[in-house]
């Protein structure tokens, strides 16, 4: 297991396209990514990671994408059995030295997409950050089975 | 001796008495509040309803009876809570195998006014075919989850669109109408199953 990882490790930096990451400054965003929905499903749930390996704050504060009407980012929470979600209007902060993903509660999400993206597909958006500015990155739509649902989620899938 | 066995059953009557006022708050909060919670036993699934389906036919609280059943209220304008628990539900259907047979899985839209019948088919038909969509109008579908303690809500989000909250738990019924109990979104997988097995069981 350890070569393995090693090997991974060693490799990693070679093959970039693999790693599925962007960088922009000192912010690093790993794997965007998209859960596939139904057929004529009027909204996508965006995922991803952001890395801020430098010294100062930063802030996303808006997703932009030509395959959406509008991308907007998301709270979203289950208490007391209600599920309900807020729209995140200042910005998703990324502090300075941590890891903040959009997962775990948040999402971006892709309302009214220009058409039906499956399995496979790979959907391009600019994030854009308060400091370090703007990256184009892409999302990549990957199956949603009851499995991964049922798994919890992985890291970044909820 | 005597003094402090007193005082201890003082405070003990003082320590009895803050439980009993953080019960009764608590009672206060969740039933006070407009927020009903189901009673285990409640035939309340065969109160009466007017819906329809996602080809378009009426159905009513006696199209499900007969059969045990899950029922999961969202909407189709939900990223992550309800195709997570579709997903699921459809999980949990591949898992009962032939069992499956035996339970109903209902999706009823709590967002009527963009959920048509034609938009739930293809959402329910994604996950799995087994499922049954319902949706009507406004006035039916608050009226059948009232009935059934389930919560929702309309809320506006900026630039005029807008998003439900509403009850994320699945509740689980008897084949006559009797509340069995719920899946929880925070549950495992396998103890959801375990409840559904425990339902059809029962029947």
């Amino acid at each position: 297991m350890k070569t393995l990882l090693t090997t991974l490790l060693l490799l990693g930096p070679a093959i970039p396209a693999a790693a599925h990451e962007f960088t922009v400054g000192d912010l690093y965003v790993d794997h965007p990514m998209i859960e596939e929905a139904p057929p004529n499903a009027p909204v996508l749930g965006g995922y991803l990671s952001i890395a801020n390996r430098g010294g100062s704050d930063d802030r996303l504060v808006a997703i932009e994408s030509a395959a959406a009407r509008k991308v907007e980012l998301h709270r979203s929470s289950v208490t007391d059995g209600i599920a309900r979600m807020q729209q995140i209007t200042d910005g998703l902060a990324v502090p300075a030295g941590t890891t903040v993903e959009l997962g775990d509660g948040n999402h971006a999400m892709f309302l009214d997409p220009d058409r039906r993206y499956v399995a496979g597909d790979e959907i391009g958006a600019t994030l854009v950050f308060e400091n370090a500015g703007r990256v184009d990155v892409v999302f990549e739509v990957e199956k949603r089975s009851a499995e991964s649902a049922a798994s919890s989620h992985g890291d970044h899938a909820r | 001796m005597k003094k402090p066995a007193s005082g201890l059953r003082t405070l003990r009557a003082v320590l009895w008495t803050l439980v009993a006022v953080a019960a009764a708050g608590t009672l206060y909060l969740t039933y006070g509040t407009g927020r009903q919670q189901a009673e285990a036993g409640e035939a309340f699934y065969a109160k009466p309803f007017s819906l329809v389906n996602q080809d378009g036919a009426a159905v009513s609280e006696a199209s499900f009876l007969g059969k045990p059943s899950a029922w999961f209220y969202g909407f189709t304008h939900c990223p992550d809570v309800c195709p997570t628990a579709l997903a699921e539900m459809s999980g949990i259907l591949e898992a009962l195998g032939p069992d499956a047979e035996k339970l109903q899985v209902v999706f009823v839209s709590v967002d009527p006014e963009r959920d048509t019948p034609e938009v739930m088919k293809d959402y329910v038909d994604y996950f799995d075919a087994r499922i049954t969509g319902l949706t009507g109008n406004l006035d039916q579908v608050s009226a059948m989850a009232k009935d059934r303690y389930i919560f929702f809500e309309k809320v506006p989000v900026e630039g005029g669109d807008y998003t439900m909250e509403h009850q994320a738990s699945i509740q689980l019924v008897t084949s006559d109408g009797r509340f069995f109990g719920t899946l929880a979104t925070e549950e495992g997988i396998d103890v959801r199953l375990a409840k559904v097995r425990r339902l059809i069981d029962q029947g």
